[in-house]
């Protein structure tokens, strides 16, 4: 009787084994294959255009990327886009501490109403948001200047900065503070021992996610920073909008593409919690 | 319980502003500009005079083209990525040997930015594209399709598919997860088979995880500009495209936000639906 079952047992391993791993195949087909295409693109020599029915390009070089960074202002974007989003991060992440720490560690009455509204930046239809979010920095006099676009890229990115450092301020145990309150802790030495140190994970989660977002953000910036700011989605967009050069936005795509997956690989593997669902998974 | 001391309430209230505060000051003023300027009022640029002229816009043709565009790319993309992304939750839910690589490979279209996507897929389903080379190839179609700019939408439904696969995945797969094995366990005691358990407990349990990610995916999509863009059909336009094209090349904010409050509204009528939904089933399980 036990050997039968061990036996079913085992061929039931093998038989979700190897449908897993037919669909890592599947999966792997469906992701790269567009990826490869992007990365062909963006290496098609502009002498030896790519055309149907090679399957191939005849012939690969650099010249597009050479093009892209020598003619389009890509560098200067790359500038806007990398200084935004740091400034974004951390204004996010000064703005979200006490919030997140309320939401984390105090019961209050509308909580769960306010921990919902807080998603609303990333629920709502974003170029609706954009628009009219455009009219409001223009009354404050905030559209088309530097300090406008990190104020809407920390909009954006907010919500996942308090998303995850509540979870992290909620997963702190109770007894860990008392243990600390017993043994003589004052408010300084409980944030330096406890809360730093618990908070931590979520605190690197949320910049990232915050610091991505602002990279990728898209509708804001359209509306609020051209024409005097140009991001790289921006130029992306102006790529594939306006007049569809298909090598100059593959080298974009690309450029705009492998640091987020980098990070957040890294992100991955440096963090145990999965804060992506923590983040999204509850709404 | 004793009642909390108004000290504690007030620095609660303190603490939310930073963070809460700031999302709810920009939304809610944003809001109001809409809604106020779809009446005529607050125009910033021409006159401002309270009138239900601008409303008019939905009865032109074009508007309601717009809308129902959509209105079907939205339904379409949520249902359609739904198809994907159940079964593929369902398979990932139990623990097994290559399944969290699976899960990892899985995820990778979420941190793809919106436009980066829309490019790559452009560059499979385009006339001379990948996908139609093969089926010309494979004899399974003579003439390559036109699946880009096409007149249904197929490409844009295509490219959200592939890019909200991961995004529904992940609220469904935490909808899965609070179903406890012991359930699974009793019904298989009690003679259900793998089917059985799957439609009568596992579904009926994770309706509400359902109802999240098909309702996010349609309000993400109802209201999408840029992927329209690139890969929609000429005409109609998708909501937010028109919305676009009225307020910066016509300069016509007033209609611009009829269109804004329409869309907004139309999310909140999803969302609203989907606790009514929500409330309902909690209240009939136990």
């Amino acid at each position: 009787m036990n050997l039968i079952t061990e036996k079913i047992l085992r061929k039931r391993k093998i038989f979700f084994g190897s449908l897993t791993a037919f669909f890592i195949i599947i999966q792997l087909i469906w992701i790269f294959t567009p990826v490869m295409f992007a990365v062909l693109w963006s290496l098609v020599d502009p002498d030896h255009p790519w055309s149907y029915p090679d399957a191939f390009p005849k012939v690969l070089s650099l010249a597009q990327w050479k093009y892209v960074f020598d003619y389009t202002n890509i560098l200067r974007a790359l500038a806007t886009s990398y200084s935004v989003a740091p400034l974004a991060a951390l204004l996010a992440f000064v703005l979200a501490l006490p919030t997140s720490y309320v939401l984390g560690r105090k019961e209050f009455r509308g909580k769960s109403i306010i921990s919902n509204l807080i998603l609303l930046p990333i629920i709502l239809p974003g170029m609706v948001v954009a628009l009219f979010l455009s009219r409001v920095f223009t009354v404050f006099g905030l559209a088309q200047t530097y300090a406008g676009l990190v104020i809407g890229h920390c909009l954006m990115g907010i919500p996942f900065m308090i998303r995850i450092l509540s979870t992290s301020f909620a997963s702190i145990p109770q007894d860990v503070i008392d243990a600390a309150e017993n043994l003589g802790a004052g408010v300084w030495q409980k944030i330096r021992y406890v809360f730093i140190p618990m908070v931590l994970p979520g605190l690197f989660a949320g910049t990232i996610f915050t610091f991505i977002t602002s990279l990728e953000e898209f509708n804001l910036t359209f509306i609020i920073g051209t024409p005097t700011f140009e991001t790289v989605p921006t130029i992306l967009y102006s790529f594939l909008g306006y007049h569809f050069i298909r090598t100059n936005a593959a080298v974009v795509s690309l450029i705009l593409m492998v640091p987020n997956i980098i990070m957040l690989l890294l992100a991955e593997r440096l963090m145990k919690t999965d804060y992506l669902s923590a983040s999204l998974g509850k709404m | 319980m004793f009642r909390k001391p108004v000290s504690e309430k007030m620095s609660n209230f303190l603490f939310l502003i930073p963070g809460a505060g700031f999302i709810f000051i920009f939304l809610s003023f944003a809001f109001i500009l809409t809604i106020l300027q779809s009446f005529g009022l607050f125009s910033l640029i021409g006159e401002s005079r309270f009138t239900f002229k601008y409303w008019k816009i939905i009865f032109e043709q074009e508007f309601i083209d717009s809308f129902l565009f959509s209105l079907k790319i939205g339904i379409g993309s949520a249902f359609g990525t739904l198809l994907f992304s159940y079964p593929i939750a369902l398979f990932l839910r139990k623990k097994g040997f290559g399944k969290k690589t699976l899960g990892s490979l899985i995820k990778i279209p979420l941190f793809i930015p919106a436009l980066v996507v829309a490019f790559l897929i452009v560059n499979l389903i385009s006339f001379h594209g990948l996908l139609n080379t093969v089926l010309v190839a494979l004899g399974v179609i003579k003439e390559p399709l036109r699946l880009l700019n096409d007149q249904f939408g197929w490409g844009v439904l295509f490219i959200q598919v592939w890019k909200n696969i991961p995004f529904q995945l992940l609220i469904i797969s935490s909808s899965l997860a609070v179903i406890r094995d012991d359930l699974e366990d009793a019904a298989m005691n009690l003679g259900a088979n793998k089917f059985q358990v799957i439609f009568r407990i596992i579904i009926p349990l994770s309706i509400p995880g359902i109802l999240v990610a098909v309702i996010l995916v349609f309000i993400m999509t109802f209201g999408d500009f840029a992927i329209t863009k690139i890969a929609g059909p000429v005409y109609p336009n998708s909501m937010s495209v028109r919305m676009l094209t009225e307020a910066m090349i016509f300069q016509e904010w007033n209609r611009a936000a009829v269109m804004g409050v329409i869309i907004m509204s139309t999310a909140l009528i999803f969302v609203a639906f989907y606790s009514k939904i929500a409330k309902v089933i909690q209240e009939n399980k136990l």
